[in-house]
């Protein structure tokens, strides 16, 4: 094609020129790149923290349900002197299992608590107020209460509860309970606790039951944690000092409650893989189970972690239409002043007798050859300006999570008994011992900046469409002109 | 060859034509001379039998066929040749490429024939070591030149050119004239040439001048 060359002379010919528009091309094309780069990495990073943030679904007995029960029971009951019972079915671990089997579980955490009473050993006594007339350590207990002073919280895995997850209670000594404990009756418990008594990983202790036979159960310390001052709030007003809680396996914590409560727990939690999806798998969870549990699902740390990154992800959105649009008018008023200076070349085009289209083609080849030169600067450059914008967004963004995080991070799991820390779990938990850098991540959502294929395929769409749209809006001076007015004046 | 029929032209109104009920024949194989006062509508005309503009009234006919008909654009590239004062070359290139492109575009039979166009240009006295440079490093006479050249190597029979001797000197003015007779007698073209300059009104094989708007054949 005859305008091919041409473009290819007078670029070439024009050198300082051509310099200068793919200059300009290329701070224009930079900024395109930019904004395309921090929005693919927000939807890379939204991908990687909907797994990290992660949602869960805990399984627990139906309060609603029951509450109606009660209240018929009451109404059709025609004595007012007994009061109705509100009874809660503790979960079936069956129903537990049926639900894990869910494509859309990652992990699950049987959570049963009870409390039980020291006998060979102190159990700490806080030393505020209220603890004066508690009669010292152990003085009041085993008088028929069914509340003793050691608290037991029965779980699949230490790695997976709340506390330990969000990095509030830490192990310091041994390990935790991992779901091959199930059955036997290691510990772990707390550093005050362990201090005090004198007991370390590999020692042994008993508690005494405060139901049924009130036998006495030996247990075996395999691991020794430290609970920071904030988990005490969890523990709630009924309880004793935080350092009375000793973490077994649900097993151990159901043996003490007493043989009915074999192969149930309070409540299971589970971890989902894909929180975008946890309606869906709540659905299917239901109709596993009978109406007397329920489901409940908590997805906020992911529902944030989404809208902070879809933030990102529009704010990246609104920059690419921003500066191509921007771009187009600046790269078409610099190709109608261009058209201007070149009128006359163009009346002797079309005093040849060379069609209007060409001429505008010839246009539009000059201006490819420069943006494919624009478009491999700003492939190298816009890596630069996306990792300046992107870090910058991205503690821009963090400061909202961090702040939305802390509010909805309060376990919410009261009125049961014992239930503290079950409902209220939330995400951040992958596999255990991987919890705590998980959770990590999750926080600092980390916006990876890298210059991809498709990235600069769309670079270059955005380049061709720049170019196209304004040698558009300036041919319009090309079509208009009359060779006559050009070079007879 | 080309005729024009009751032809007349007027920028604002009809009630003040440039010219009207003109009816005139150019052959091949003659150079013809239009002189005039300034602003009588030399230039006007010219564009009008060039195709870069249409008549008010009348009809051009090539060779018996409507410039209508055959379409402006048409006309241009195949028919037609055009030399203006200035500006005629396309100043990004060397003479050599501004007769190769002239070529490829109006579709000339010797279109590609670089030899061609270097046989031309140095007929003309554009040498070796001026056709490969930039035309902007080469002077008026020789620009003007080039761009008779370019006439040369198209195919069109008609070849207009409006005071193509206006910015020379004597020399090149005579140059160009001896050119513009030998497209016309040697290439057996229809040469139409607006000058201000009798004398080289003179050389050329007919003479009309533009008065009263009307074209007198001068004796
Ligand atoms: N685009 C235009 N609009 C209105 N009037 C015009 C236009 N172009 C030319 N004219 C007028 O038409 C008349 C003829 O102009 P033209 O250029 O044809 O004259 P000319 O004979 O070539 O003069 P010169 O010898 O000075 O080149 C002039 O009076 C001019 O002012
Ligand atoms: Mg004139």
């Amino acid at each position: 094609m005859n305008f091919f060359k041409r473009a290819w002379l007078n670029v070439w010919a024009k050198k300082g020129r051509s310099v200068l528009l793919i200059l300009v091309s290329s701070a224009i094309l930079m900024f395109v790149l930019a904004g395309l780069l921090i929005r693919s990495a927000a939807v890379k990073a939204m991908e990687t923290a909907k797994n990290d943030a992660g949602a869960t679904m805990t399984l627990s007995a139906n309060r609603q349900a029951a509450f109606k029960k009660m209240q018929s029971s009451s109404s059709s009951s025609s004595s007012k002197s007994s009061r109705p019972k509100l009874t809660l079915t503790p979960v079936k671990l069956s129903d537990a299992t049926k639900i894990a089997k869910l494509s859309n579980i990652k992990s699950y955490n049987v959570i049963s608590s009870t409390t039980a009473n020291a006998k060979s050993y102190d159990t700490v006594s806080t030393s505020t107020g209220m603890g004066g007339n508690s009669g010292g350590p152990g003085g009041m207990k085993a008088t028929g209460s069914s509340s003793g002073d050691t608290q037991i919280d029965g779980v699949t895995s230490t790695a997976l509860t709340t506390a330990f997850a969000n990095s509030q209670s830490k192990l310091t000594k041994g390990r935790g309970i991992t779901a091959a404990d199930k059955g036997t009756n290691h510990v772990v418990i707390e550093k005050d606790l362990a201090s005090q008594n004198n007991l370390t990983v590999g020692d042994t202790m008993t508690v005494k039951e405060t139901t049924g036979s009130k036998s006495t159960v030996k247990v075996k310390v395999v691991g020794i944690y430290k609970a920071s001052s904030t988990s005490a709030a969890s523990a709630g007003p009924m309880s004793t000092d935080p350092a009375n809680t000793i973490y077994a396996s649900y097993t151990l914590a159901n043996t003490i409650k007493g043989s009915k409560y074999a192969g149930t727990a309070d409540s299971v939690t589970f971890n989902v893989k894909n929180p975008a999806q946890v309606s869906a798998t709540k659905k299917a969870g239901n109709q596993l189970i009978s109406s007397k549990y329920a489901l409940s699902t908590d997805d906020a740390s992911y529902q944030s972690i989404k809208s902070s990154m879809n933030n990102v992800e529009g704010f990246a959105n609104k920059i690419v239409w921003l500066v191509a649009i921007a771009g187009t008018i600046i790269l078409a008023l610099i190709v109608i002043l261009m058209i201007r200076e070149r009128r006359f070349e163009i009346g002797v085009l079309l005093s040849l007798g060379e069609a209007r289209w060409k001429i505008v083609a010839q246009f539009f080849t000059e201006m490819l050859m420069v943006i494919v030169i624009a478009l491999a600067i700003a492939g190298v450059g816009g890596k630069f300006v996306g990792n300046q914008l992107g870090s910058q967004l991205v503690s821009q963004s963090t400061t909202t999570q961090t702040t939305s995080s802390g509010s909805t991070g309060q376990p919410g799991g009261s009125g049961q008994p014992g239930g503290s820390g079950g409902s209220g779990m939330r995400g951040g938990a992958g596999g255990p011992g991987s919890t705590t850098t998980n959770r990590a991540k999750t926080q600092n959502p980390n916006l990876e900046i890298s210059v991809s294929a498709v990235d600069l395929a769309e670079l270059g769409g955005f380049g061709l469409a720049i170019t196209f749209l304004s040698i558009m809006i300036a041919s319009g001076g090309i079509l208009r002109l009359e060779p006559k007015k050009v070079l007879i004046s | 060859m080309l005729r024009t029929e009751d032809l007349g032209y007027w920028y604002q109104d009809k009630d003040q034509p440039l010219f009207q009920n003109i009816n005139l024949e150019f052959e091949t194989g003659q150079s013809y001379a239009i002189l005039g006062h300034s602003g009588t509508g030399k230039t006007t005309f010219l564009s009008l039998i060039a195709g870069l503009d249409k008549p008010r009234e009348g009809d051009i006919f090539l060779d018996d066929r409507s410039l209508k008909k055959i379409g402006l654009t048409n006309f241009r590239r195949h028919d037609v040749a055009i030399v203006f004062q200035a500006y005629n070359l396309f100043t990004y290139m060397s003479p050599l490429n501004n007769l190769l492109t002239a070529m490829a575009i109006t579709g000339a039979s010797h279109a590609g024939d670089k030899g061609y166009a270097q046989r031309i240009l140095n007929d003309l006295g554009i040498g070796d070591d001026l056709i490969t440079r930039n035309v902007q490093q080469l002077s008026g006479g020789q620009q003007q030149r080039v761009a008779i050249a370019r006439t040369m190597c198209c195919d069109a029979r008609l070849v207009v050119a409006d005071e193509p001797t206006g910015n020379l000197d004597e020399d090149n003015t005579q140059a160009v004239i001896a050119q513009f007779q030998r497209i016309a007698h040697e290439q057996k073209k229809c040469v139409i040439i607006v000058t201000h300059e009798p004398d080289v009104a003179a050389q050329c094989d007919h003479q009309y001048r533009l008065e009263n708007k009307q074209f007198v054949q001068l004796a």
